[in-house]
């Protein structure tokens, strides 16, 4: 298929696919799980598994949409073989799954940032009650079709003149916000007692597996790697643009953020709580928003005596979770997007479709938080199953030849080595059984009717959903050969 | 003190594959620029 529209330069890409890298998860997520696994005990974990999970998924996504120029159901039809083709399906269709309820995630974020900004959002001293009053409306609703309408005017403008244009002012004022959001939180009295607790390894939970699948997880999860986004994206790069380091920038660039964040939290939640600082970062809440939407705008109006330096404070900050939230969100509309254009339909239809169809799809979640935990929960862990479709795709083309002709071929500014080899074929498969296994036998422990597919969080649910959707996939595999691969030799 | 060694082992590994390959990106990149699409 011939492919017309490119990023303009690498800087274009390479802010483009930190947009997908960094979301919500680098910002809510990061602190949480770090206060739960330890401090320090999870972050040495956390840094290898970005060395053999993120960064070698990564690559491997880079160069399977630079080589192929297909979204994920042809990329993976052409490179494992066409009976393999609803593969590429599931790891689109699990992406599209998460955008439903993600582009509520969006929604909650720009309405807190408009709250912020407003100064309604200090007018309470019941930040629990102000959440429960916003999700329980339908209010949700409307902000979620404010995000979907967002993204799919980007991805409606194209590549260049959307995604690549949008990224590099959301990717750039992101950083610079978390930047001055670093500088403030670790200048606030007591900030060094957070730091101290982030960096400081604990030997009991250093020895403790759960510590490290939930390190694993964390990577899995907000690095991007094996979600096909990266895959989409790479679509567009120019042939004389390189894989691997591009790739290892996005790794690294990823969880600096994460760690600019991590210190920011624990900083501004050591310094500003009156109560215990840990059970505050780490306490869930509702969808896991307790840190980020009753507690940290607690914290934010104690931040100063001044209302107008905490009401800035607060802007920039879920301004931040907006950007990261919207950019996220731009990557998996376009996901659809261009899984569409394959099968033949024009940019102009295939947004039209797929934003309407992610607003209609989403307001199930934006209504019911049962549901979105049951959403987050079936298709958050089918993308582990997503990155294996992805090792397994390498696997059956021969790693070594796809490491040497693809990886390593015209426009590598550096070589990968026959590591990666390794990691593809052994760990990485290793990496998801053992984590599939873990996250599907805990869910057993937390329900005792862990066989009920109706329940939210269990691996009745789980299978149920994954199974529908994959005998689906593979009935129709023929179909997406015909209509996808119809040009492929 | 394993506080300070965590400290610069993370921060020395994630901050610094930034600076590193961001400095080799800009190196490729001068050379790059020669080659026609």
């Amino acid at each position: 298929m011939q492919q017309n529209e490119f990023f303009t330069s690498r800087w274009g890409l390479i802010l483009s696919t930190l947009g997908i890298a960094v979301g919500t998860g680098n910002i809510w997520r990061f602190s949480r799980v770090v206060a739960q696994n330890g401090g320090g005990s999870f972050l040495i974990p956390w840094v290898i598994f970005l060395l053999v999970w993120s960064i070698p998924l990564i690559i491997a996504e880079f160069a399977l949409g630079k080589s192929t120029r297909l979204s994920p159901i042809g990329a993976i039809g052409k490179t494992a073989g066409k009976n393999f083709a609803w593969m590429g399906a599931f790891i689109t269709f699990v992406s599209t799954a998460i955008m439903f309820y993600y582009s509520v995630v969006a929604g909650w974020c720009i309405r807190y940032f408009v709250s912020a900004f407003s100064g309604d959002l200090f007018n309470t001293a019941n930040h629990l009650n102000y959440w429960q009053q916003f999700s329980e409306s339908g209010m949700p609703v409307f902000f979620h079709l404010v995000a979907m309408v967002i993204g799919g005017f980007v991805i409606y403008k194209g590549v260049v003149k959307g995604i690549e244009k949008a990224n590099r002012y959301l990717v750039s004022s992101l950083l610079i916000i978390l930047i001055v959001l670093l500088i403030r939180a670790v200048t606030l009295p007591n900030a060094i007692e957070g730091i101290k607790y982030l960096f400081t390894p604990k030997l009991e939970f250093i020895l403790d597996y759960k510590v490290w699948l939930n390190a694993l997880t964390q990577n899995a999860w907000d690095t991007g790697a094996g979600w096909g986004l990266i895959m989409t994206y790479a679509i567009y790069m120019k042939k004389k643009e390189d894989i691997a380091l591009n790739a290892a920038l996005i790794g690294f660039g990823n969880n600096s953020v994460s760690l600019i964040a991590g210190i920011t939290i624990f900083s501004t939640v050591f310094a500003l709580s009156s109560t215990d600082a840990m059970m505050q970062i780490s306490q869930s809440g509702p969808a896991n928003t307790g840190l980020t939407f009753i507690y940290l705008p607690l914290l934010f109006s104690k931040m100063s005596d001044s209302i107008l330096v905490n009401t800035i404070f607060a802007s920039l900050f879920f301004m931040a979770l907006s950007f990261a939230a919207l950019t996220s969100l731009f990557s998996m509309i376009e996901l659809a997007t261009k899984t569409t254009m394959d099968f033949g339909l024009s940019r102009k239809k295939s947004i039209l479709i797929v934003a309407s169809a992610g607003f209609i799809l989403g307001i199930p979640s934006a209504l019911n938080m049962k549901f979105f935990i049951n959403q987050d929960w079936v298709w958050g862990v089918g993308l582990i199953i997503s990155g294996a479709f992805i090792s397994f795709a390498l696997i059956k083309y021969g790693v070594d030849k796809f490491r040497t002709n693809i990886i390593n071929g015209f426009g590598s500014d550096i070589k990968i080595g026959k590591w990666y080899n390794i990691i593809i074929t052994y760990l990485v498969p290793i990496e998801v059984t053992v984590l599939l296994l873990w996250w599907l036998i805990s869910s057993t422990t937390w329900d005792p009717e862990w066989w009920n597919p109706f329940h939210t969080e269990n691996l009745g649910t789980c299978l149920a959903q994954w199974l529908i959707v994959l005998s689906l996939f593979i009935m129709l595999n023929k179909t997406f050969v015909k209509n996808v691969l119809k040009n492929e030799n | 003190m394993e506080t300070i060694i965590t400290a610069v082992l993370v921060i020395g590994t994630v901050w610094g594959g930034v600076i590193i390959f961001i400095r080799k990106a800009i190196k490729f990149e001068k050379n790059k620029k020669e080659i026609p699409e």
